[in-house]
């Protein structure tokens, strides 16, 4: 008996699949539209995922990451907060540890420039160096290839390279033990190699030199207790089992012990935060990262996009097929008259939906395969097609399947499941009011999510031109940037300098050059604190932005004066001279820029003297707000060359200045890049964002409009007998369609109603993340607004007049 | 067989209570072919329907093979529906989307017979009814007639003591009717009891005995000879 039964439960089956196949052939529109529905939705779903994964998986291969955090270091000036830093004071790592039995390790890492490095007689420059205390592989679970991981970085003057860079440095030779000498100057030896850091850690190292050479080099050793000099990260290990709170608010006192009486005196105080290392990446973007993070923002606005678009298509399917029910009525009512339970006939619908999540989902797989280099492209991401191979994705594919087939299938399922065997069976099936209503709110859901995203997409991308347009108080253009020289002394350095200048200033196509500590695009790295008026109270003392310069920086970048006069060295030199801009005199506490020209200032216990004020210019992206910037006279200073060309010929240009280079710094290597192009880099991460945005936007206003058109064509299908009787009593093909886009019409105007306040709440929200930002304007509504009516009315049209138009006497005899 | 007493029906909306059966009593023996005749609305499919357990009645007594039926939820009335009633309609009512074979096949899925048994049964029904040659084509292929006999053949392929035929050669000319009337006598020679709603005074004719019913009664039966 029971085998019995199995057969025939297998042969129901059999026979249930038999029937959702034909049906599927039969109604080819309507499972088009379900397929394409859902594979777009769960294509898109899937990639956004992938996305989503990739971002949420930064350092989680750290075996001891539950316990690894990083220090924040909030600077309080009075008690006002500045500035929220992740490069803090030496001191707080060693002096920590000291003190609190909870921290079982520390290691500091202190970001250390380019360096430039001999390899067969030609210069090779190497990137992302740090110095590394020697408990960096002990903290860290980056994996060591060879050398020994407890004493690798315990020496002075040794170093740990990466796989990538002893290949560069050595070719196929065994590099332990070798020798490398960074910028002609100090010489370390190597007693590591670790394999290539993987994408998805923020620290992308490919040397890292023993923190003991740090101390070594320049008297280093103060350091140790210094607690008003930043400049390095410090990560701390906890023992197990340690709430990192109660760590944290043990920090006050320790620091108030060792430093107190310093922060007294200039009225300020630093606040030390813990960062859990997994939530640097999303959560974390403070002054000195050492590459810039993702937004934990994005990555749900987008998570939000991925679900609305796989929703969208699930509520298609619940449309469409509690639409097209009266066609399935009949099938019903047999199948009850010859015996079916209602159960076993809402396992039939389930298994037909499950059907066509199921074809949905291999198209939706072939989709993503084919898209996702252009999708990696869009995001900026390195995804692949490993992502495929991971058991995560697979996870997310069978959990989309699963919930999609029982969130579309259950309720179409039960109301098919439900008609009666008589009515349906004399034909007197009518659509019940419920399903009508049902229906027409999730028409609704769908084109508020549509309206939704399309006017977030059109305020996200008026803000980025709109930073992209806006003046930036600076000139940019046509000028070419030379990073700072890497070798040579200081002394002979300044004079050679000076020659390069001068020697390429002969060239006609050259107009300006000046030579400074930052450019602009990036954040002023160098921030002075207690910088205050000559003779008032060290607690007036406040930070500013100090930009080293020469004589040519107001010069070649075209800044306004407001008050004063530029650095010039026809009018004799001032080594001591400053020029702030407005915002910096406003900080310093004079309204008017004329008023603070020729004030004394105290500068790290020395005297200087504002020659003149700047108005305000965009340092960096107009996402970041005017800091208060000093610019500092230093003819020696050694940093960028800007250098201002003419648009005529200019790869001679380029080669004239490659050569000159060559010429005066042989020992160094030749980079350079356009400053306009830096400086819009900025505005990457926000044009993909939007381009993402705007894609998915797209794809689900596509979806909606699917589901759209399908349903209005099943409402005019069932409506063709009143159409008929219609027209027969003289309705105009005009008054048909008024009547059937009125339907639709209240609907989306509902829609409407609901998306405004929900978009512009949001988007409000999203451009308080601006420091300079459009005004919301009411055609961000309304345009939007009239593009998806305008979609939707040809989505409904297509059937509907179609309906319009038909024969009456034709329509009536199929009654 | 059936035995039905005092039965009441009413069709409700939010204003008007109709009443389509008015304390209507009729017996039918094991192995009669009975005809219900009657003008339009006078409640003979109501009553069909309620013999063949797709409806319920608002009060009175409907014992099938001796046993209390009008209380059974739908659970219980499907089970006995598929084990001893079979359904012909006036429009056929075959499924679109299944073959003459698999929509004969049907009920017996249901009653969960095994697939060899299945086979030999539904070609066996299908011979009986001449249709076999078409046994791999979709309703829509057929005519009228044709697609009545696959109707009549999966009514009585799970061997019903009861047969529930409304209306069967309403939808076709004459000859095929005739040839569909000639299949359902031969069904009761054999010993299926068959209730039959007819228009046709003619079909009527093949019948032991016509019911003649008006607003919702009975109001005479002949016994034919």
């Amino acid at each position: 008996m029971f085998a019995i039964h199995q057969i025939n439960l297998k042969f129901m089956f059999k026979n249930y699949f038999k029937i959702a196949f034909r049906s599927i052939l039969r109604q080819k529109v309507y499972a088009g539209i379900n397929v394409l529905g859902l594979a777009i939705g769960t294509a898109a779903c899937l990639l956004i995922l992938q996305y989503v994964t990739f971002e949420l998986s930064y350092e989680n291969f750290h075996t001891k990451k539950d316990r690894i955090y990083r220090i924040e270091q909030d600077e309080y000036e009075n008690g006002k907060l500045v500035t929220k830093g992740v490069v803090g004071a030496f001191a707080v790592g060693n002096s920590f540890k000291d003190a609190l039995p909870e921290i079982e390790d520390y290691v500091k890492l202190v970001p250390f420039s380019s360096v430039v490095v001999e390899r067969n007689n030609q210069p090779l420059k190497i990137n992302k160096i740090f110095f590394a205390g020697s408990s960096f592989f002990n903290v860290f679970s980056y994996p060591l290839l060879s050398g020994d991981s407890k004493t690798a970085l315990s020496e002075p003057f040794t170093a740990v390279i990466s796989e990538t860079t002893a290949l560069r440095l050595f070719g196929n030779e065994n590099a332990i033990g070798k020798t490398i000498n960074l910028n002609k100057e100090k010489n370390y030896k190597i007693t590591g190699v670790f394999k290539d850091l993987p994408v998805n850690t923020q620290l992308k190292a490919n040397i890292l030199l023993s923190y003991a050479s740090f101390l070594k080099i320049d008297n280093n050793s103060e350091s140790e207790k210094a607690w008003l000099w930043n400049g390095c990260f410090t990560y701390l290990l906890l023992r197990k089992d340690v709430n990192p709170k109660s760590v944290t608010s043990k920090f006050p006192a320790i620091v108030n012990k060792l430093t107190g009486a310093d922060f007294k005196k200039y009225n300020m105080s630093n606040t030390y935060l813990l960062q859990p290392i997994e939530d640097i990446h999303l959560y974390s973007n403070f002054l000195g990262e050492p590459e810039p993070n993702g937004d934990y923002k994005t990555v749900y606005i987008l998570l939000g996009i991925a679900i609305f678009i796989v929703v969208i298509a699930w509520v298609n399917y619940i449309n469409l097929a509690t639409a097209r029910a009266i066609n399935r009525a009949k099938e019903v009512g047999i199948r009850k008259a010859v015996g079916s339970q209602r159960s076993q006939l809402v396992v039939q619908f389930i298994l037909e939906s499950a059907l066509l999540n199921a074809f949905a989902l291999v198209l939706a797989l072939l989709i993503v395969i084919v898209t996702i280099p252009l999708f990696n492209q869009l995001a900026g991401q390195q995804l692949s097609f490993s992502l495929l191979g991971t058991l995560n994705f697979w996870l997310a594919f069978s959990a989309l399947f699963i919930i999609g087939t029982l969130s579309s299938g259950i309720y179409p399922a039960f109301v098919l499941s439900s008609f009666k065997p008589v009515e349906v069976l004399k034909g007197k099936m009518v659509s019940t009011k419920q399903g009508a209503l049902l229906r027409k709110s999730l028409v609704i859901f769908q084109f508020s999510a549509s309206l939704f995203l399309l006017i977030a997409t059109l305020i996200i991308y008026r803000q980025t031109q709109f930073m992209r347009q806006q003046s930036l108080g600076i000139n940019i253009d046509q000028t070419l940037i030379i990073p700072r020289s890497l070798v040579g002394n200081d002394s002979v350095f300044t004079l050679q300098m000076n020659a390069f200048k001068e020697e390429l200033l002969r060239n006609a196509s050259i107009q300006n050059i000046t030579v400074s500590s930052s450019i602009p695009g990036e954040e002023v790295k160098w921030v002075a604190g207690g910088v205050k008026l000559h003779g008032a109270d060290e607690s007036t003392g406040r930070q500013y932005r100090v930009i080293a310069v020469d004589d040519d920086y107001i010069k070649t970048y075209g800044l306004k004066l407001i008050a004063g006069r530029t650095f010039s060295k026809d009018l004799g030199i001032h080594p001591h001279a400053l020029i702030f801009n407005r915002k910096a005199i406003e900080q310093l506490g004079f309204n008017k820029p004329e008023e603070a020209i020729g004030k004394q200032i105290d500068f790290w216990e020395e005297e200087y003297t504002i020659v003149g004020v700047t108005e305000n210019y965009h340092q960096q992206s107009l996402q970041a707000s005017y800091e208060p910037i000093i610019l500092r006279l230093n003819p020696n200073v050694r940093g960028y060359f800007s250098i201002k060309t003419n648009t005529a010929e200019l790869d001679q240009t380029i080669n004239k200045i490659k050569t000159e280079w060559s010429k005066f710094f042989p020992e160094d290597t030749f980079d350079y890049f356009f400053l306009d192009d830096h400086f819009n880099a900025q505005y990457k991460s926000d044009q993909s964002f939007n381009k993402i945005f705007g894609l998915f936007t797209a794809l689900a206003i596509l979806v909606a409009c699917l589901g759209l058109f399908g349903l209005a064509s099943y409402t005019s299908l069932q409506r063709t007998k009143e159409i008929g009787i219609r027209k027969v009593l003289g309705a105009s093909v005009g008054e048909i369609l008024q009547l059937l886009y009125r339907e639709y019409a209240s609907l989306l105007l509902v829609a409407f109603i609901i998306a405004i306040p929900l978009a512009w709440y949001t988007t409000n929200k999203w451009l308080q993340g601006y420091a300079f930002r459009i005004t919301i304007h009411w055609l961000y509504f309304v345009l939007p607004f009239l593009v998806i009516v305008f979609i939707a009315l040809l989505a409904v049209s297509a059937q509907s007049i179609k309906a319009a138009l038909a024969n009456p006497v034709k329509s009536l005899r199929t009654e | 067989m059936i035995k039905i007493t005092d039965l009441k029906k009413f069709y409700r909306t939010e204003e008007v209570e109709t009443i389509a059966l008015n304390n209507l009593s009729i017996e039918v023996k094991n192995g009669e072919f009975v005809s219900v005749m009657g003008p339009s609305g006078c409640g003979k499919s109501t009553l069909l329907n309620i013999l063949g357990l797709l409806d319920d009645l608002d009060s009175g007594s409907y014992l099938f093979n001796g046993i209390e039926v009008a209380q059974f939820n739908e659970h219980k009335r499907a089970d006995l529906r598929k084990h001893n009633i079979g359904f012909v309609f006036q429009s056929f009512n075959l499924i679109d989307e299944l073959t003459v074979y698999e929509n004969v096949e049907l009920p017996l899925i249901y009653t969960k017979i095994p697939a060899a048994e299945r086979k030999q049964k539904v070609e066996e029904v299908l011979d009986k009814v001449k249709i076999i040659h078409r046994r791999n084509h979709f309703p829509q292929q057929l005519s009228g007639g044709q697609q009545q006999r696959v109707a009549v053949a999966r009514a009585v392929v799970n061997n019903p003591k009861l047969i529930l035929a409304d209306e069967p050669t309403g939808n076709l000319d004459s000859s095929n009717g005739n040839e569909v009337m000639e299949l359902l006598t031969n069904l009761n020679e054999q010993g299926t009891t068959i209730i039959m709603v007819t228009h046709s005074e003619h079909d009527a004719r093949y019948c032991h005995r016509i019911i003649r019913m008006l607003d919702g009664q009975v109001v005479l039966e002949n016994i034919m000879v």
